[in-house]
């Protein structure tokens, strides 16, 4: 599923190609000694660094629904950071090369190339973009150890003074204009919309309860305000609290997975104690507001829709499998059989068994078993071919812990079960 | 090695090798940018002017001429736009490669490789801006430098070895019969004539410089004023037209310019030469 090419990244790659095919007769081929080689090496990688720079922030928009043609949020965060870790190391081969392909001329010149009189601004704007780059991304990459997650996000926004300066640099520096402001505009206008737009075309809901399912995870049952959203089973939305009586993260946004049904007219969120933001959420008051972005991701997105399907949620991972086993309730076609394998490490930390339980009993299509880590380690081939004798021939659906997550791709791989028929979203990035 | 080590480690490389090409350049002491303007030929705007096409192409760039001839053809861009500036003043199209671009301090690099010397206007003196630094410099360095001319510049020895007359005073004479006709004196700049005077006119004891506007001679002595003002600011070579006189002199009062011993003052401009450098200039 992860190699497949979408439709997305297709438009990605013409929008990244463009400067440099665009800049291409200007530049030629490279011929001649290795200095010019390096030269057209260095206006290349250029090229490509500042395209990549600005593609980034254009997929950091986080418009609802732009994910999709990318596979989800999670698939075009990866990309984004796929995006930023290139355009980082191609910046640095743009300089370095430039600089050594003066050095046959003479040490001074391959110095003066890098670090001109400041006349030359251009250069000079392109250092400062450079250092930009550094400060918003050391943390990015951990340079210099983690900083705290807001920290961290108030300093990404130097990314836009980055993408200014480079910008500039380019437009001083490039023969041909257009494909710079274009992608510059793309580029900034994304930046423009998530911090300047989006935040006032979020959604209010109202919190209605707050069901407690087990110590450290809750289910919020929310009540929109106005229209609320519009969504599938499996998708996940950006929740900011507003309860003032909250101890940490109100006004701050973090993800949740929706387990509601789509035909729900209330939206439910299944929230565990992961971290400070969601361990305050534990004790939210009711009543109070929440703000709602989305919905992201295309978690049940279907390869092969003339498959049974294989559900294996664990942990608070069972969430967008809840919610799609009650939209299975409510009376939705099924494509096919759903067996879900609910991995719970005891029947303690089993929450919405019941539930999921009385769905099965209810709905054919729907089989439902539980694994428990306590009585039976990690879930072994034997225990998922004694109640699902047909599995490996299934479209699979995993969510679940990190560690839990790589377990089981190493399963399913090791019967034989191609990657592009396992879906998974893992959300530790977000 | 996940992506934030390898970021982290290219990041690290990458600031060394600046850190590292920048130290090195300073320490390795390459005055190769820092020519003397001073030990540079000096080029006039109508020498420079002479080479204004594909053929030869020099430019004036800051004050220093080069003859980038060698490179036009390698040049990115179209040839004519390159060879629009060649036989002038060409510091602005330097200075534009597209409106408010200048050239890379690379260009800058690979342009003193094309060198050839230094705009000067009419009068002999540096066109460049930065006078009262070199100005400076060059009194306090201008013996030195005379005494410092390498093979590969000094013009004096350069004429001498190719048997071409020196600049500077000469004198010279023609005798017959014991007695000194023509003693003339001229000065040579660049291979022109200059301030050039008799300094001793005569034929069977007449001496010229004592006749009057009435005399019978006179009139040759005019004439023969005439022909060293004729030679006046013209190639050494132009004393050949000595040979035939009238193209330098008038016919006074029946003295036709074709009767005129011409011969005689060319050869006492020959004696000059061939006694060589009477003073130097």
């Amino acid at each position: 599923m992860r190699r497949l090419i979408r439709s997305g990244d297709i438009a990605l790659i013409v929008l990244l190609l463009l400067p440099l095919a665009v800049a291409l007769p200007w530049l030629g081929w490279p011929r001649g000694p290795p200095e010019l080689w390096l030269t057209w090496v260095g206006r290349v990688t250029g090229i490509l660094g500042l395209a990549m720079m600005l593609l980034a922030a254009v997929v950091s928009c986080r418009v609802p629904g732009f994910d999709r043609p990318f596979g989800g949020l999670t698939r075009l965060w990866k990309l984004h950071h796929w995006l930023g870790f290139w355009a980082f190391i191609l910046v640095m081969f743009h300089a370095l090369a430039l600089g050594l392909a003066s050095v046959p001329t003479s040490l001074n010149a391959a110095v003066a190339t890098l670090f001109p009189p400041v006349s030359h601004g251009s250069i000079w704007l392109g250092w400062l973009a450079w250092v930009a780059l550094v400060v918003f991304l050391a943390p990015t990459f951990d340079f210099f150890g983690k900083p705290h997650y807001q920290r961290w996000k108030r300093l990404h926004l130097v990314s836009a003074a980055a993408l200014l300066l480079g910008l500039w640099h380019a437009l001083l520096l490039a023969g041909e204009a257009w494909p710079w402001w274009l992608l510059g505009i793309a580029g900034l206008s994304a930046i423009a919309w998530r911090k300047g737009a989006a935040p006032r075309r979020q959604h209010a809901y109202r919190i209605e309860t707050v069901e407690p399912l087990a110590r450290g995870v809750v289910e919020l049952v929310l009540r929109p305000e106005g229209g609320g959203i519009h969504y599938e089973t499996g998708q996940f939305v950006y929740l900011s609290p507003l309860d003032e009586s909250l101890p940490a993260g109100r006004g701050e946004e973090h993800p949740y997975t929706i387990s509601s049904a789509p035909s729900d007219d209330r939206l439910r969120i299944g929230i565990k104690d992961l971290g400070d933001a969601s361990h305050a959420l534990q004790t939210v008051t009711p009543e109070t507001r929440v703000l709602v972005e989305g919905p992201y991701g295309e978690f049940f997105e279907r390869h092969f829709p003339e498959r049974d399907m294989l559900w294996l949620g664990g942990g608070i991972g069972i969430t967008p499998f809840v919610g799609g086993a009650r939209d299975l309730a409510t009376g939705a076609e099924a494509e096919g059989h759903v067996h879900l394998f609910y991995l719970a490490h005891d029947s303690e930390r089993a929450y919405y068994r019941e539930e999921l339980e009385g769905i099965a009993e209810a709905h054919e299509v729907f089989t439902f078993t539980l694994h428990f880590y306590r009585d039976h380690g990690p879930l072994s081939e034997a225990f998922l071919r004694e109640h699902c004798p047909d599995f490996t021939e299934r479209e699979i659906y995993l969510c679940g812990p990190p560690a839990m997550n790589a377990h089981l791709q190493w399963l399913l791989s090791e019967q034989g079960v191609p990657a592009s028929r396992i879906h998974s979203e893992v959300f530790d990035f977000l | 090695m996940n992506i934030h080590k390898i970021a982290y480690s290219f990041f690290i490389a990458f600031v060394a090798s600046l850190i590292t090409l920048v130290s090195v350049s300073a320490l390795s002491s390459s005055d190769r940018d820092e020519i003397d303007d001073d030990g540079l030929d000096p080029i006039t705007l109508a020498e420079l002017a002479e080479h204004d096409s594909a053929e030869s192409c020099w430019k004036a760039i800051d004050g220093r001429v080069y003859d980038i001839t060698d490179y036009v053809p390698n040049h990115p861009t179209e040839e004519s736009v390159i060879l629009e500036w060649c036989g002038r003043e060409a510091t602005e199209g330097w200075d534009n490669k597209r409106p408010g671009v200048p050239h890379s301090p690379r260009a800058e690099g690979m342009l003193e490789d094309y060198l050839i010397g230094r705009l000067v206007d009419q009068t002999v003196e540096p066109v460049a801006a930065e006078t009262s630094s070199t100005d400076e410099k060059a009194g306090d360095d201008a013996d030195i430098a005379e005494t410092r001319l390498s093979p590969a510049e000094d013009q004096r020895l350069h004429q001498a070895l190719m048997g071409l007359p020196l600049d500077g005073r000469y004198r010279g004479v023609f005798s017959d019969s014991d007695e000194m006709q023509v003693n003339v004196q001229f000065d040579l700049r660049d291979g022109r004539l200059s301030n050039i005077r008799y300094r001793h006119l005569a034929y069977r004891g007449v001496d010229y410089f004592l006749l009057g506007e009435g005399d019978d001679l006179y009139p040759v002595m005019v004439q023969h004023q005439q022909l060293i003002d004729g030679l006046e600011g013209q190639p050494l070579t132009s004393i050949f037209a000595l040979y035939e006189p009238e193209r330098l002199a008038e016919d006074i009062d029946g003295y036709s310019g074709a009767t005129l011993p011409g011969n005689k003052v060319h050869s006492a401009f020959r004696d000059a030469i061939n006694r060589g450098v009477y003073s130097w200039p």
